[in-house]
Order: C-alpha cells, then sequence, then structure tokens
C-alpha cells in the first residue's frame, strides 16, 4: 500500500475525499466518523433508482496536526458532483458539533493553551445542493452556516480548496463564511457554475466552454488577488498540509482576522468592491488584475505558483503567503 | 428503484484480516465494494446495488469468478453500483481484495 510520506506528493487536484481527509493529519492520526462501514447512505436516492454511496459523498473525521485535535469534513466530486444532500449535510454539522463539544472540554482543561484547541478543516469539491433532495440540501447548507457563526471565538474553520470540481452553489457562500480560504490555482470558487450562467444568460456574457476564462474568473490566482483565497498553495497534498500547519500555529485572532463576513466594517468592504465593478465595469478579470497594480497580466495565468506569489499585487496588498 | 442483488457462493479457507475493509468511490462507471467478516458458516455473501437492470447473470458470473478465486470464508461483500462495466467490476475487486488482505483501510 502507498504510504502516508508517498501520499504526501500526491496531486491534490486527484485526490478522493478520503484520502484528502487522512493525508492532511498527522501519519496515523485519522479516525474516520460515521464511515463506509456505517452504511449511512441517502435514503432518498433509491426510489429515484440513483446510485448510493455508504458515505453519501462526504468523508468526515477526526486526528491530529501537532498537539491540536483536527476535525476534518470531505466532499467526494466524484459521487453525484459532491453535491449535498441530508445525510452528507447532516454529517457535515456533526462534524462541528463533535469539534464544539470538544472545544468546551479542551478549553476548560488547558486553559491559556490554544495549540491544544480543536481546528476544523473542510475540503470542498461541489456544485452546492443535491437537486435530487433539494430541500434537505438546502438546510443542511442553512445549518452548516449556523455551525460556523457558532464556532467564531473559539474554533479555527478553514476551507480548503483545490480538487477537480472547484466549489460551487450554496457552498461558495459557505467557503466563505469560514475564518479563512487555501486555494490552489487549479481550485475554483464561485457560486453560479459557468453552465448555469451560460444557460441562463447566453454564450455572449460566459463561454463555459472556455477553460481559460473560466480559470481567471473563478480560479484560485484571481481569488488570491481578490483576497477571497487568503493563502495560495501548489498542488500537492503536502503544499495545502504544510499552509493549515502554518495556519494552526498562528494564535487564534489572527487567523480569524482574515474572515470576509461578520461584521458591519466586512458588510462594507464587500459593498465596496461591487461599487468597485460598477465603475470599471470589467469585461475581463485581467482588467482587474491590472486595476490592482499589476503588469503583464496576459502572462499570469501561465506563472507557476512560487512565480506568482513572488510578484503578485493584491487587492489587500502583497501576498498574504 | 435500485436494483438489488445477493448472491451467495460455497466459501474458501482464507478469513478477512481486518473486521472491514472499504475500496472505491461510486463514480460514474465505477463502484464502491466493503468488505466485510461474517458468521456466514463459512460462505461468501454478495450484496449488489445498482441502477442497472438485465445484467442479474454477468454479475453471477463475475461474482462466482472472483469468490473462486478469492478463496475467503466468512465474508459478506456490499457493493454499490454506478453503472461499472465488467471490467471495472472485476478490477475493483480485485483492488479491494488485495486491500483487505494487507490488513485493509479501516481507521
Amino acid at each position: 500500500m502507498t504510504s502516508w510520506t508517498e501520499m504526501q506528493n500526491r496531486s491534490f487536484y486527484e485526490a478522493t475525499a478520503r484520502q484528502r481527509a487522512k493525508y492532511l493529519l498527522d501519519e496515523g492520526t485519522f479516525h474516520e466518523l460515521v464511515g463506509p462501514e456505517a452504511g449511512l447512505s441517502s435514503p432518498h436516492l433509491p426510489v429515484l433508482g440513483e446510485a448510493v454511496s455508504f458515505d453519501d459523498g462526504v468523508v468526515t473525521g477526526v486526528g491530529k496536526i501537532g498537539r491540536r485535535p483536527v476535525f476534518v469534513i470531505s466532499q467526494e466530486g466524484r459521487f453525484i458532483g459532491g453535491s449535498v444532500g441530508e445525510v452528507g449535510g447532516a454529517k457535515m454539522v456533526g462534524v462541528f458539533q463533535s469539534a464544539l463539544a470538544l472545544y468546551e472540554k479542551a478549553a476548560a482543561k488547558y486553559p491559556g493553551d490554544e495549540s491544544r484547541l480543536p481546528a476544523i478543516l473542510i475540503s470542498f469539491e461541489t456544485g452546492g445542493v443535491r437537486l435530487h433532495e433539494a430541500n434537505a440540501g438546502l438546510l443542511a447548507h442553512a445549518e452548516v452556516m449556523e455551525q460556523i457563526q457558532i464556532c467564531r471565538g473559539k474554533i479555527p474553520v478553514l476551507s480548503l480548496v483545490g480538487s477537480k470540481l472547484g466549489c460551487f452553489g450554496g457552498m461558495g457562500f459557505v467557503s466563505g463564511a469560514t475564518d479563512l480560504t487555501i486555494m490552489s490555482e487549479l481550485g475554483r470558487v464561485g457560486l453560479t457554475g459557468p453552465e448555469v450562467i451560460e444557460e441562463v444568460l447566453g454564450k455572449r456574457e460566459f463561454d463555459a466552454s472556455n477553460r481559460a476564462l473560466i480559470y481567471r474568473t473563478t480560479g484560485g490566482k484571481h481569488r488570491h488577488i481578490m483576497g477571497s483565497a487568503n493563502y495560495l498553495a501548489a498542488d500537492t497534498i503536502h503544499a495545502f498540509r504544510a499552509q493549515v500547519q502554518r495556519i494552526l500555529a498562528l494564535p487564534y485572532a489572527e487567523i480569524t482576522a482574515h474572515r470576509s463576513i461578520g461584521s458591519p466594517a466586512l458588510v462594507e468592504e464587500q459593498l465596496g468592491l461591487t461599487a468597485l465593478a460598477a465603475e470599471i465595469k470589467p469585461k475581463d478579470a485581467a482588467e482587474v488584475w491590472a486595476y490592482y497594480g499589476n503588469a503583464n497580466c496576459e502572462t499570469i495565468p501561465d506563472l507557476s505558483t512560487d512565480e506568482f506569489l513572488q510578484h503578485v499585487k493584491t487587492r489587500k496588498g502583497g501576498s498574504a503567503s | 428503484m435500485l436494483h438489488e442483488l445477493t448472491f451467495t457462493f460455497p466459501g474458501g479457507t482464507r478469513t478477512l484480516p481486518p473486521a472491514w475493509s472499504h475500496t472505491g468511490v461510486v463514480g460514474s462507471g465505477d463502484l464502491e465494494i466493503l468488505l466485510r467478516q461474517a458468521d456466514l458458516g463459512g460462505g461468501m455473501e454478495f450484496h449488489v446495488v445498482t441502477p442497472v437492470r438485465g445484467f442479474d447473470e454477468v454479475w453471477e458470473k463475475i461474482l462466482g469468478r472472483f469468490a473462486a478465486e478469492a478463496n475467503l470464508g466468512d465474508v459478506r461483500i456490499q457493493i454499490n453500483d454506478n453503472n461499472a462495466t465488467p471490467f471495472v467490476v472485476s478490477l475493483r475487486l480485485k483492488q479491494a481484495l488485495s486491500e483487505a488482505m494487507e490488513g485493509g483501510n479501516a481507521s
């Protein structure tokens, strides 16, 4: 079997949900919660004649990074587009509840020692709600949002986006509601996916067959320039893990300072971006990159992650990495 | 409705080292396999859940051949299929068996 060390150099983009969950954590510490042996699959899909999965497309578990207990939620894009249904949604919420319960115990046992407190990682690969079980899926989004708010002031919640399907639909909102986001340049975050935009507004508005356009508009580099991807990592499990390690070594106040929602000042900041879009009316993401002071914007998509991070100018100034 | 199939075969002499082992992802044209120790009087039982109808005999042949090769007893094998071809089914079964015999991937 492939060793933990060998798996570290594997592509994050290609890794399955279970591989991401297991190999982001310290070697040998991953313990799956409600794993495949529990056989908790969707009760809604069989009546529709749709294939089911023992984990309902969400891998949940707990392990360690250093001294910290770290909970992981990892979505599997290969199973119905990583869509969130009733069971998968409940598993996600269960992770937050377990983490919060552990937080109370750990905070009482180790007062003043943040290195012993739990953290939550969400490795997104999803198009959002599973339309086959739409109401339950929507409700799950709302419940996860609520849990993220309950975690405020207690548990760092980190979004990781670098898998094949990206993070779209309602889960795009959810990733934006966490403390911070780590992306690779292959990661994509958005609300309405490219195909849906083209379907509704036409090919002139957005050509969903234009992969370069999709990456310029929703990809990790663009998100990093805009500030919604706080950190950009190379496409290996190790690179994501190393970034998580660096972040979890910071004081909680510094981690949560990256939040993009949750205060009147942040609402003003977001509204400012909307006003800016109306003012400069960009026809392409590259025009926004130029607005923030980047030169030779046409070369940005071809730069390696390292080169990009060395030279890029971002909305928030400099590179967060 | 999803199609559910159950097949039983006489088991072999080997037993499954871990209590259970899981392999695979239910992607399009793919499947997942859960092997579990079970008190089946030495036998081997397969439980298949699939959207595909009309291939019961093909399943029986593939699983019967695998049962003979695996030489395992007291094992229940559950499969969630999503339109995998017979070749992919055989390949994943071999992969699942090899991972299970190496100690499985249960955490």
